[in-house]
């Protein structure tokens, strides 16, 4: 008995220590060690090799997405009071509607029994456009007084581009909320959609909140950034001649006050611009007509009233009890 | 590894956030908890007695709850730049995971990684960048080669 027993155990053994010296993975699986892991790893590996990495998702698809609730936080996180109804509309876009009628087509939906109800945006965003178009320029007169028309014009056009606007409509979480055929929004879409946004604002909060926001939104990214970044000009010197001559200056005599390095390959020289011996500007360069070019614009930025040392722009909020405080003094 | 190897950053805001008005940078937080793990004790203690206070003083984030049979209790932040955070909390207390989302609403999203200066101008310099010129009385004259005085 006893021997039939050990010999029973040493067949077992046998079998077990053989099971682990075979070579094939599926027969000798070993609790705990995951043999299959590094070929399918591998297999990964080599098929994200092949075919790039997936495209990208549109967040609404991904989990954890509630669009009524998503929207309703869009509204209060900028402390705004949107009508919700014309906020949801304002992220519709022509295209998404487009995509879902065919989409549905595809899928065999009777297109009668179950309509796609949805408005689009094209009448917010326009709306949108010619108000931010309009707003931009009073404000950007109102803060840079001296500036002329064509500045005027080309800081509006800087700001309602379509890379600063697409750039804001990012950081505002826009993106997310848009419904649009592609999934990377275009830039396109996304900037017709901030339009349509800020057409929902002005039916459903007035003029006065919208511009506000605009000035808090758009307004703010003109912060540290150049005059002639923004507005071409080609002649600065001719224009800085025009604008003597309305002011009834003497007009600008460019002298050469400072060069060094003449003859090398980092020459350097320096103009300063005299009007009635009284020096303007000056400006430095690397030949002799860049360094006039520089110093008329540090002139002309000088005349407009946008050095890199003018005055803040004003972003504070309106203060709407100060009025009654003040009253209230004077009544005592 | 020094200070140089490591990645770095300038202080910075999105958006210019604050100058004009401001806008909390934390969009969604969805809460990953387990409904029976021990893990997730403090969790579900926190869902039960904050979560809905968290979410009536912060309308402009959206708090997804979601149980999942899950060993490691999760939160996942999404900000507004696009960045998102996972913070692991295993066994931590309700008051714990109460602090540790108020850190999160309150920070912008940018990469938490070193700030070389805890101030930082778009202007760095008042005067402008130095040339030869700078503080150099124009009566001088002009500059030259260093050995032709020595000749």
């Amino acid at each position: 008995m006893a021997s039939g027993y050990i010999l029973n155990r040493g067949v077992l053994t046998l079998g077990i220590h053989c099971q682990r010296v075979c070579r094939n993975v599926s027969l000798s699986q070993v609790r705990e060690k995951k043999r299959w892991m590094k070929a399918y790893t591998y297999l990964m590996a080599k098929k994200l090799k092949l075919e790039g990495p997936p495209p990208p998702k549109p967040r609404s698809q991904k989990p954890h997405w509630d669009y009524h609730a998503e929207v309703q936080a869009f509204s209060s996180r900028l402390h705004e009071n949107f009508s919700l109804e014309l906020l949801k509309t304002a992220f519709i876009n022509p295209c998404y509607l487009q995509a879902e009628l065919r989409r549905r087509q595809g899928l065999g939906v009777d297109s009668e029994i179950t309509a796609l109800v949805l408005k689009d945006n094209i009448q917010l965003s326009e709306r949108g456009v010619s108000f931010t178009k309009s707003f931009l320029s009073d404000w950007c007169r109102a803060s840079f007084p001296i500036l002329p028309r064509d500045g005027v014009e080309s800081v509006v056009r800087h700001l309602a581009s379509s890379a600063v606007v697409t750039d804001v409509a990012r950081n505002l979480g826009i993106e997310d909320l848009t419904m649009s055929a592609d999934c990377p929004v275009p830039d396109d879409v996304l900037h017709s959609t901030f339009m349509a946004v800020i057409g929902a604002l002005t039916e459903s909060s007035g003029a006065e909140k919208t511009g506000l926001f605009l000035r808090d939104f758009l307004g703010t990214q003109l912060i540290g950034k150049d005059l002639f970044d923004m507005w071409t000009v080609v002649d600065p010197m001719g224009l800085l001649v025009e604008e003597l001559t309305k002011r009834s200056v003497p007009l600008p005599e460019p002298r050469l006050i400072r060069s060094a390095g003449a003859s090398t390959v980092l020459p350097l020289y320096f103009v300063g611009l005299y009007s009635d011996q009284k020096l303007l500007a000056q400006g430095p360069g690397e030949t002799l007509v860049a360094a006039e070019e520089e110093a008329a614009r540090v002139a002309l930025r000088v005349l407009y009233g946008y050095a890199e040392n003018h005055r803040p722009l004003d972003f504070s909020p309106l203060q709407q009890h100060q009025q009654p405080l003040i009253q209230s003094i004077s009544g005592n | 590894m020094t200070a140089r190897g490591t990645a770095s950053r300038f202080l910075s805001s999105v958006l210019q956030n604050g100058v004009g008005r401001y806008v909390c940078q934390l969009k969604r937080v969805s809460i990953i908890f387990s409904k029976n793990a021990q893990s997730s004790l403090g969790v579900r203690e926190f869902i039960e007695e904050g979560v809905v206070d968290y979410a009536k003083k912060n309308p402009a984030t959206v708090v997804y709850v979601s149980p999942q049979s899950c060993r490691i209790p999760k939160i996942v932040a999404e900000y507004l730049n696009g960045n998102v955070r996972e913070e692991l909390v295993t066994s931590k207390t309700s008051p714990q995971i109460s602090e540790l989302l108020t850190k999160l609403t309150n920070q912008s999203g940018l990469d938490i990684i070193r700030i070389r200066k805890p101030f930082h101008t778009d202007n760095p310099s008042i005067q402008g960048q130095w040339h030869p010129f700078t503080n150099r009385a124009p009566s001088i004259g002009p500059i030259r080669p260093q050995n032709q005085d020595a000749e």
